[in-house]
């Protein structure tokens, strides 16, 4: 016979429900979340455990007020019936089993959270209680207010066969490993996380879930704690590609002294699992993928690797780099989620152009980062002799200046005259002068 | 736009002669761009890039100069969220292994290394490596240099070179509008039909 305990904390707060969420779940390994301030648990085969109904109501009473909650505990041989037990009765109710229609009846029928039409209804035909709905006779009632009449009657009578919809904690993607020896070489370091990652993987599957971000944290024997975080280039499960994500991003940047606690977390995300159309271009794999650029950022530095974005700005070579994801299968609006967004920037990128929306043969420019510093000699206003690192000679044609300034209401102001001219060898380059001299801005090529 | 030198198409054909001299870059090849500055070898890999992910494909670009423009690869008609940009800061050491990198990782359309004005000199063997890389691979693998580096590995070596600037203006030269470069193939080693040695391509690059 089922039995249901409704575990209920008039005018709770936000903070009460996860409470009682937890101490029903110490409990019971059948919880439902009942709403604001309502769980219930299934107390089905807990005898044994905690002892009988009575004993279980007082564990579960004295476990709220320990969380500072004044719970009222109602049980009966339904939902309904625990619920309504709850609200009605005084801090612990037991409906008997079998007599949940007979011992409800005397409770008030504000109780069923019925509409104030239906409750106008009811009351002009002089039922009150939950006994008198349920006295009805129930052909009647469904002929004069339908399917809903006969609900609320079998919920009079204290019946309700809807199933718990078990609740079910958030999983904790975290795997830790303690080495008191103290793990002082990146090999080891290496293994230890590879099989931390492979737990974590194996429980994300499970979830049919992927992690987007894995973030390690490392107790070190110098009482100092070492942290990083890696991310693949689209969201994986899969143990050995984030093995060797984290094998070559620890490398990257490892801790200063030995190991005595490593904490790996995983950033859950649900993948989606678009089969990929015929007309379609090739993919990187994404395991292959992540492990290369894991090796190019070790290569070459996490910022050196990534897609570019425009800033909307006038300002030259005004760009940031943003983590280079895998395109979704299908077009979307937005691609690789909040990776991308812009919203902390400064500027805003600007749109990317289309594909196929360019003007074709367009002349290329080579940036000098950071652009150099030259002599120029000027004759009549115009440059006419160019000298630099790599670069000297006369100056044949040209064009300019054009003024470039912009932001003049921040703090960092930009104003520069450019010209483009065209050396003796024929290099064709940008030149650039301020309140500080001559730059090499760029060479077209 | 580009026109095969040998005949001058009517106006109209240049957008078909530059699409016929980038269906010259094979995939699963070494290719190489030969050029000093100024020539049009940037632009050239620029547009073969912009071809690339035109057609919804993924390409990489090794910039060993770290030299690449944003701005330009956009109005290129480059996608720059289909770019993955390595930038090396001007040290050719992590590029040619970057490079070595991503010809391995299949799945790319096009991976390019753009080794800039630099003048030192690639690994032994890394033409060799890059080419075996690249046969098992679908992406167009690309050399962008100013001298020939890959040795007898690239299959087609193209060598651009600077033919006129051009200016706008009649009397003052108001700005530059753009290049005239000759795109001539040295080398290579797939259908004499697309291009056979000494084909050459007239283009102008626009800014």
């Amino acid at each position: 016979m089922t039995r249901i305990a409704c575990l209920f904390v008039p005018d709770a707060d936000e903070r009460v429900k996860p409470a009682l969420l937890e101490i029903a779940l110490r409990h019971s390994p059948s919880v439902e979340d009942g709403g604001p301030d309502i769980v219930y648990l299934d107390l089905g085969g807990l005898e044994r455990l905690w002892g009988g109904e009575r004993e279980i109501a007082e564990r579960l009473r004295r476990a709220a007020r320990e969380r500072g909650a004044a719970a009222r505990i109602g049980i009966a041989g339904s939902r309904a019936g625990a619920r309504f037990a709850a609200r009605a009765g005084s801090d612990i109710t037991i409906v008997p089993p079998g007599r949940d229609a007979r011992w409800l009846g005397p409770a008030p029928l504000a109780l069923l959270g019925l509409s104030p039409e239906m409750s106008a209804r009811l009351g002009r035909w002089g039922i009150h209680t939950l006994g008198e709905l349920a006295d009805l006779p129930a052909r009647g009632l469904a002929e004069r207010l339908g399917g809903e009449g006969s609900r609320l009657q079998r919920l009079a009578c204290g019946e309700d066969a809807t199933p718990l919809r078990l609740w079910t904690p958030s999983p904790v993607f975290e795997e830790s490993a303690d080495c008191p020896w103290g793990v002082e070489t990146l090999e080891p370091l290496g293994d230890l996380l590879a099989d931390l990652a492979d737990m974590l993987c194996v429980r994300l599957r499970r979830y049919e879930l992927s992690a987007d971000a894995f973030e390690w944290t490392c107790r070190l024997a110098d009482r100092t704690v070492h942290e990083g975080d890696c991310a693949p280039a689209a969201p994986l499960a899969d143990s050995a590609a984030a093995a060797e994500l984290l094998r070559v991003s620890l490398a990257a940047r490892p801790p200063r002294a030995a190991v005595e606690t490593v904490t790996l977390r995983a950033r859950p995300v649900r993948a989606e699992s678009v089969q990929p159309r015929f007309d379609e271009p090739p993919r990187p794999n994404p395991r292959l993928l992540t492990a290369t650029l894991a090796r190019l950022s070790a290569l070459v530095g996490a910022g050196g690797v990534g897609s570019p974005v425009i800033l909307d700005t006038h300002r030259p070579d005004a760009h940031r780099m943003t983590p280079f994801l895998l395109p979704s299968p299908r077009p979307s609006p937005q691609r690789g989620g909040g990776a991308r967004n812009p919203s902390k920037e400064i500027f805003t990128p600007l749109p990317h152009r289309g594909r196929g929306q360019g003007e074709g043969a367009v002349l290329a420019v080579r940036r000098i980062r950071p652009p150099r510093s030259v002599e120029v000699t000027v004759d009549a206003g115009a440059p006419a002799h160019l000298r630099a690192a790599g670069l000297a000679g006369r100056i044949i044609a040209g064009a300019g200046p054009w003024r470039v300034s912009g932001e003049w209401w921040t703090e960092a102001p930009f104003v520069q005259d450019e010209w483009d001219v065209e050396l003796h060898d024929g290099t064709l380059c940008r030149l650039a002068r301020d309140g500080r001299g001559w730059r090499l801005e760029a060479i077209y090529d | 736009m580009a026109t095969p030198t040998e005949s001058l198409p009517p106006p109209g054909w240049d957008r078909e002669g530059l699409d016929s001299l980038l269906d010259a870059f094979h995939e699963g090849r070494l290719s190489e761009i030969v050029g000093p500055r100024s020539s049009g070898g940037g632009s050239l890999l620029l547009a073969l890039l912009a071809r690339a992910t035109s057609r919804g494909g993924l390409v990489a670009l090794v910039d060993g100069a770290d030299a690449f423009d944003p701005e330009t690869a956009a109005r290129a008609g480059l996608d720059l969220r289909a770019l993955l940009w390595v930038r090396c800061g001007g040290r050719l050491q992590p590029a040619w292994r970057a490079a070595d990198l991503l010809a391995r990782c299949p799945g790319f359309a096009a991976v390019a290394l753009d080794v800039g004005g630099a003048e030192g000199s690639a690994p032994p063997s890394f033409g060799v490596r890059l080419q075996r890389a690249a046969a098992g691979n679908t992406a167009v693998v690309v050399v962008r240099a100013p001298r020939h580096m890959t040795g007898s590995a690239a299959a087609l070596v193209v060598s651009v070179r600077r033919v006129r600037a051009c200016w706008a203006g009649a009397h003052r030269r108001i700005r530059l509008r753009g290049l005239v470069s000759e795109a001539r193939v040295l080398r290579s080693r797939s259908d004499p039909r697309q291009a056979a040695p000494g084909r050459a391509w007239l283009i102008e690059w626009r800014t």
